[in-house]
């Protein structure tokens, strides 16, 4: 069977670029990757979730492949709630995999900064059944804090084990310069923030951003071509997905598709789970990090929250989680989130992590969901 | 499109999977849990228990007028699950398991002279004397 690598990696800062349109965020990201047009790219997987509403452009694909002049190369886009980062993946991958293609890009690009308040609100419940939740006004953090409040009473907690999960990311990405929120917070802090949905509070969540992020794959052919200690090889991965509505679910607090996901990822890549050592998770609600945690298997359930405590997946646990702050402080550009995960994956692993890195950072590991469960997906990355 | 579920919002017609039991709110014929092609029609009972609730303070648009406002889980006789807005008391007054009835409620509006859209809602229900 083929394998498919990652040969190199771009990303821009997570924040409001105000001046800078979807083309120029592409654009700039990707010139920014390293020898990117010397390069014979025969595939381009564009991800973003919200394009056609916000910025009122559909057919991105051919679009992007105008944008940098690479007109001709077969380009499409790929939509998959805030999971769409980790579906062009997947489907450059196949791409790949199948001989279709040797060389491929793919670039996630969300802007929200072009949304109101209350349009961003009801962008973000977008990967939940209209007809069920959005029409009666029901958002995406309301149903997550419910989960939270069920969460917190079965397994009989102090909401700080849910609420810990915010600080640690910013403590993480304190020394990201790609991040939105380069600072620290305090426990405290997050459990005075206003509340949006009790009981989870506005530093629980994620805020409107724009970003993108851009990743070359490439087949074991065209290795020799790049510098040994910059390849990462993508050891496995896989897709699943669940009932919609985690109130559907036959447990509200499994997630089941990260945890089927991830379970064949490893198989596929033949690692075990003690051997990841950094991991990106989806935590777009503070409790979908404890709730992600538990279903594929590295705390008991209920347990996360005191594991987290104990330091297990902070810098010196294992595995270290969203080493430059995760969906709640790198920020969370919806349809870009797939493909930052696994660019910061990849500079972990080729030790260009700088300030954020994690020592003996060999194999790492990413999950990125859409809306609150309903798709999962997972990737396992070996470095050279 | 609100029309199109007009049975759903307003009576609560579901359609159950007479294989697994599982129920949609949308009319199919494969069923979502167990791919099975036997489903019927069924009435919801207009009495509920209250499973979990919150509230939404940051509405999305169409909403703004009425933040905060209470949604919540119920769960019927039966077991069905549901998810619904939950109106005409305090969020202080709700408690787990207490009983709610179903009500017909406008829920939003397209727009200044748009269609105006109805569903159903659950309150605590009026005391009977």
């Amino acid at each position: 069977m083929r394998k498919v690598f990652i040969a190199g990696v771009s990303v821009s800062k997570v924040e409001e670029h105000w001046s800078q349109s979807v083309d120029a965020l592409v654009t700039k990201v990707v010139a920014d990757l390293t020898d990117v047009r010397l390069r014979k790219i025969d595939g381009i997987f564009v991800a973003s979730a919200l394009a056609e509403t916000l910025q009122n452009q559909g057919n991105l694909g051919a679009i992007v492949a105008e944008d940098l002049g690479l007109s001709g190369v077969p380009a499409l886009r790929v939509e998959a709630g805030d999971a769409s980062g980790a579906a062009a993946l997947y489907t450059g991958y196949q791409s790949i995999l199948s001989g279709i293609s040797d060389i491929v890009l793919v670039v996630g690009v969300e802007k929200m900064s072009d949304a109101s308040p209350e349009e961003a609100m009801f962008l973000s419940s977008l990967s939940e059944r209209y007809d069920y939740v959005g029409y009666q006004g029901v958002t995406e953090s309301s149903i997550a804090a419910m989960m939270y409040k069920v969460y917190l009473e079965k397994y009989e907690l102090p909401q700080e084990m849910v609420a810990q999960f915010p600080v640690i990311m910013h403590e993480n990405a304190a020394k990201a310069p790609h991040a939105q929120y380069q600072f620290k917070t305090t426990l405290e802090n997050v459990l005075s923030s206003p509340v949006i949905s009790p009981p989870l509070r506005r530093l629980e969540t994620t805020a409107p951003a724009d970003g993108a992020a851009a990743v070359l794959l490439c087949s074991q052919d065209f290795l020799p071509t790049i510098q040994h200690d910059q390849i990462v090889e993508i050891a496995g991965c896989a897709t699943s997905t669940d009932i919609v509505f985690p109130f559907d679910r036959e447990d509200p607090l499994k997630v089941s598709a990260a945890s089927r996901a991830f379970e064949e990822a490893l198989a596929r890549a033949g690692v075990s789970r003690n051997e990841i050592k950094v991991l990106e998770i989806h935590d777009s609600y503070s409790i979908l990090a404890n709730l992600i945690l538990e279903s594929i298997g590295y705390s008991e359930p209920g347990k996360s929250g005191l594991d987290a405590k104990n330091g297990m997946y902070s810098q010196g646990g294992k595995p270290v989680i969203n080493t430059f702050g995760g969906l709640k402080a790198r920020g969370h550009p919806i349809g870009a989130t797939g493909v930052y995960q696994a660019a910061e994956i990849y500079m972990q692993l080729t030790r260009l992590a700088g300030s954020c890195q994690v020592d003996g950072a060999q194999t790492g590991a990413m999950i990125n969901l859409a809306g609150l469960g309903s798709a999962a997906y997972a990737f396992v990355m070996r470095g050279a | 499109m609100a029309w199109r579920h007009k049975r759903f919002r307003y009576r609560l017609v579901v359609w159950r999977c007479l294989n697994c039991g599982a129920f949609h709110h949308y009319e199919t014929s494969i069923c979502r849990r167990c791919r099975s092609n036997r489903i019927a029609e069924e009435l919801l009972p207009s009495r509920a228990k209250l499973v979990t609730f919150t509230a939404v303070k940051n509405p999305p648009a169409g909403f703004e007028s009425q933040a905060p406002y209470v949604v919540g889980i119920v769960e019927f006789e039966d077991g069905t699950r549901l998810l619904a807005g939950i109106t005409d008391c305090d969020y202080e007054e709700l408690k787990p398991s207490m009983e709610l009835e179903r009500v017909v409620r406008k829920l939003t509006q397209d727009g200044e002279s748009g269609l105006i859209i109805y569903g159903y809602k659950f309150r605590p229900p009026i005391k009977k004397h």
